[in-house]
């Protein structure tokens, strides 16, 4: 074997402190196993990198050994040498003279016995190296994104707009997620409807519609593959009306004779067993809600819906069935969403059992003109409240809840403040609060104008179990100190908690979540939008609590990180510095997929083996130090090639 | 470490003055071994006894490595990960740092005191933290004195 060493002196940062000449002594009296020492005054110049370049191409070395800076800082650029030299870039092996060496070691003598070490142990390394091909995979271009809340549609609009098919999937029959409840939003209360609605129109009917495939009251139900090769199957529950055909005029929901409790209103009015969701929900068409339709709960032969319909009763389709669709795409968004915490687990404050105590969301249906009072701020028995009590954070910065402030809290509940002083300008309003948070460069006016608000009082609180709710000849709240004042609506705002559907996606993606139940991205600071699972992204409060401006620009930020790893007509580029499991020697106890950080180490039942999957596995080795039987081997960090430079510094 | 101290000022710097120890580090790429760049990079100077093998993650330090390292002549064996909760890899440094404690163990059975075997943290941007850690580790092994398997 014949290898050559370079010598960078790179200026006189190296050769200063390590003398070229008396290195080349030093191994030689060794006995290093080396064909040549040539040094060069900068070898990553551009005449330096000729000069390996027309050396390798000429000597023919079968390995080579760079004795230079850190490779963190060249190693790329001298492997790329290599390769313009005809020669495979793995068969090199570079040592850190510079950075670890000259300019750390006051001795000159020591410096050179030191180097001397460590290029013996790259000579000796680099002889074992194996030349490694980047493998390549096709891949899918098309992308599936989950959830369509406003992180989820500027996802897909962006996606779409780069040309990429995109299939959206939405649990509810309704895309838009929470914010089109709203009818105004923190900081400059602009009409929720009408910031999404514009987003929403380009997808259901703009230039790039074609592009994206909607699905409604539809749930991921398997996924197969990895990065660039996902199979994933879409259950679709049955909308039971057309959705093409239908114009949305609501002839069917006036005329069916079944009601049940709204749910888009908290409860709070009823709905037709078909119906919309609520006025303005898109798409504009109504669905049957199964569990309160008589054909379904009692075998009746109502067809009033069909008969009342103007485009036919072919549009109402009883017989519709549950399908599952399958989609191939190369990467997945999760753009699930979050909800309220539960507040029925606080009984002093009344959740569930007072009428009159409100979570957030319900008290958004409560201020919206399509919600179950058109608007009007009422108690449960039909009057306008003189006094309403605002409780932050409701499950937040507690220990026994969640730690966390979910940041948004404070901003909306300063909306509240707003609109109750517009609606009801006589109504007394308490805020209680343990802390008052509202970062942002706007949100400060809403802060400020509540709090500059006479007829708003300001209470904090230490403990949420110093609160509560008291219905004794009208509702009343009791402090932390101890006094009593009117609140004949309460409204709680909770916790942002991620949607319960993470937990099911994360198992059918084998993705891990953080101790609150949102997706763990990569990072949480430098890749927010990559979770740790190769080719799938998040966006928006499923990877931790955020504002509506946070969720769109995360949907954004998500394809940018997408459409830069999934390019469409480029194939993905696998490192070959991974794991391999050798079958033969594989005993089957799956410690490695146990160790495994990246889930990238599957079971081959049949064999009776683990197997490693190159798009997923990113080469850390763990597991090659966790298998008892020796049977992975990590490629360019194998056993053999560690060990010899070991023994080559040692030597 | 007391008993180190103690040694090193009871006549142990004298003998550490004629004593080189071999030491050899396993350095994870993205963290220690950045740490150890910018020692350079800032130019502070430290023993040179250390000589580094750099791995992707110390979760691929097989504790077979540290074995041979002292059979082919270490004195001390260093490993420097990532901070919890900094890995590259997530927990690789969480999976060394358990195979550090069961190991030291077996190393005292043997023979070889723990202080010859030291695991530690150094991030990237901690080249003065990665340059101390370098100089203690080579006064507490030169204290030892040498590995009397390889004596």
């Amino acid at each position: 074997m014949k290898t050559g060493v370079y010598f960078c002196n790179c200026g006189s940062n190296i050769a200063e402190k390590v003398d070229p000449e008396r290195l080349r002594e030093a191994l030689e009296r060794s006995g290093a196993e080396m064909a040549w020492f040539r040094t060069h005054p900068f070898l990553c110049s551009e005449e330096g990198k000729q000069f390996l370049e027309q050396e390798l191409r000429e000597e023919m070395p079968d390995r080579v050994v760079l004795a230079a800076c850190s490779p963190r800082e060249h190693e790329g650029t001298f492997r790329r040498v290599l390769a313009e030299a005809g020669m495979n870039p793995y068969l090199m092996q570079m040592v850190n003279l510079r950075e670890q060496i000259a300019w750390v070691t006051a001795d000159p003598e020591q410096a050179v016995a030191k180097a001397a070490a460590a290029v013996n142990g790259a000579l000796r390394r680099v002889a074992l190296h194996e030349p490694l091909e980047k493998s390549e995979l096709e891949a899918a271009p098309e992308v599936l994104v989950v959830g369509a809340g406003p992180a989820g549609l500027k996802a897909a609009l962006t996606l779409a707009d780069a040309g990429r098919r995109v299939t959206l999937v939405e649990k509810s029959p309704v895309i838009g997620g929470l914010p089109v409840r709203y009818e105004e939003l923190f900081p400059n209360l602009e009409c929720g409807p009408c910031l999404l609605e514009p987003v929403m129109g380009e997808l259901l009917h703009g230039d790039k519609a074609e592009l994206v495939e909607i699905l409604t009251l539809s749930e991921v139900s398997e996924v197969a593959g990895s990065f660039g090769n996902f199979l994933v199957k879409i259950r679709r529950r049955p909308r039971y009306v057309d959705p093409v055909q239908c114009i949305g005029c609501g002839e069917c929901a006036a005329a069916c004779p079944a009601t049940l409790p709204n749910p888009y209103n908290g409860g709070m009015d009823e709905r037709n067993a078909i119906d919309f969701a609520f006025t303005g929900g898109l798409p504009s068409v109504p669905y049957l809600d199964p569990s309160a339709c008589t054909r379904f709960t009692a075998g009746s032969d109502c067809e009033a819906c069909r008969a009342a319909c103007p485009m036919g009763p072919e549009l109402v389709v009883f017989e519709e069935q549950e399908e599952i669709v399958e989609r191939r795409v190369g990467a997945v968004v999760l753009a699930t969403g979050a909800t309220l915490y539960d507040c029925s687990g606080f009984p002093n404050l009344g959740y569930g059992s007072c009428p009159d105590v409100k979570d957030a969301l319900e008290f958004e249906r409560l201020i919206a003109s399509t919600g179950p009072t058109g608007g009007e701020v009422l108690t449960s028995a039909g009057k306008a409240p003189a006094s309403v009590a605002i409780v932050h954070c409701v499950g937040s910065l507690d220990d026994a809840h969640r730690p966390y402030c979910s940041g948004i809290c404070c901003s909306y509940a300063f909306k509240f403040n707003k609109i109750l002083q517009e609606r009801l300008p006589e109504a007394k309003i308490h805020h209680l609060y343990r802390q008052l948070v509202a970062p942002g460069k706007e949100e400060f006016r809403l802060q400020n104008s509540a709090r500059e608000y006479a007829g708003a009082q300001f209470h904090r609180y230490d403990r949420l179990a110093e609160l509560e709710v008291v219905v004794d000849g009208g509702q009343k709240l009791r402090l932390a100190g101890g006094e009593l004042v009117d609140a004949e609506l309460v409204v709680l705002c909770p916790a942002l908690v991620p949607n319960p559907d993470a937990e099911k996606l994360a198992a059918l993606l084998d993705l891990p979540l953080d101790g609150f139940g949102f997706f763990e991205e990569l990072n949480g600071r430098i890749d927010a939008t990559r979770s740790k699972l190769r080719g799938v992204y998040l966006a928006g409060t499923c990877q931790g609590p955020t504002d509506i401006r946070g969720a769109a620009t995360q949907g954004a930020g998500a394809c940018g990180a997408l459409l830069s790893e999934l390019v469409e007509g480029r194939t993905i580029e696998l490192d070959p510095c991974i794991a391999s499991v050798d079958a033969e020697r594989c005993a089957g106890c799956r410690v490695c997929a146990r160790v495994c950080p990246f889930r990238a180490i599957g079971f081959d039942a049949e064999q009776g083996t683990s197997e490693v999957n190159p798009v997923l596995c990113r080469g850390c080795g763990t597991c090659v130090a966790a298998c008892p039987m020796k049977a992975i081997r990590g490629n360019h960090f194998t056993d053999a090639m560690i060990e010899a430079e070991l023994e080559g510094v040692l030597a | 470490m007391k008993n180190v101290e103690v040694a090193i000022e009871q006549g142990g710097a004298a003998a550490a003055e004629t004593f080189q120890p071999r030491i050899v580090g396993f350095l994870c790429t993205w963290c220690s071994y950045a740490g150890a760049d910018q020692a350079g990079s800032c130019q502070l100077e430290y023993p040179a006894n250390v000589s580094i093998v750099r791995v992707m993650c110390t979760g691929r330090i097989d504790p077979e490595f540290v074995l041979k390292a002292f059979r082919a002549g270490a004195d001390g064996v260093l490993v420097l990960a990532c901070h919890p909760g900094d890995c590259h890899y997530k927990e690789g440094n969480l999976r060394a740092a358990q195979r550090h404690a069961v190991l030291v163990r077996l190393l005292e059975q043997m023979g070889i005191e723990r202080e010859r075997c030291r695991f530690d943290y150094v991030s990237a941007g901690e080249g003065e933290k990665y340059a101390q850690v370098i100089s203690e580790v080579v006064s507490s092994v030169a204290a030892l004195g040498p590995l009397s398997i390889n004596s």
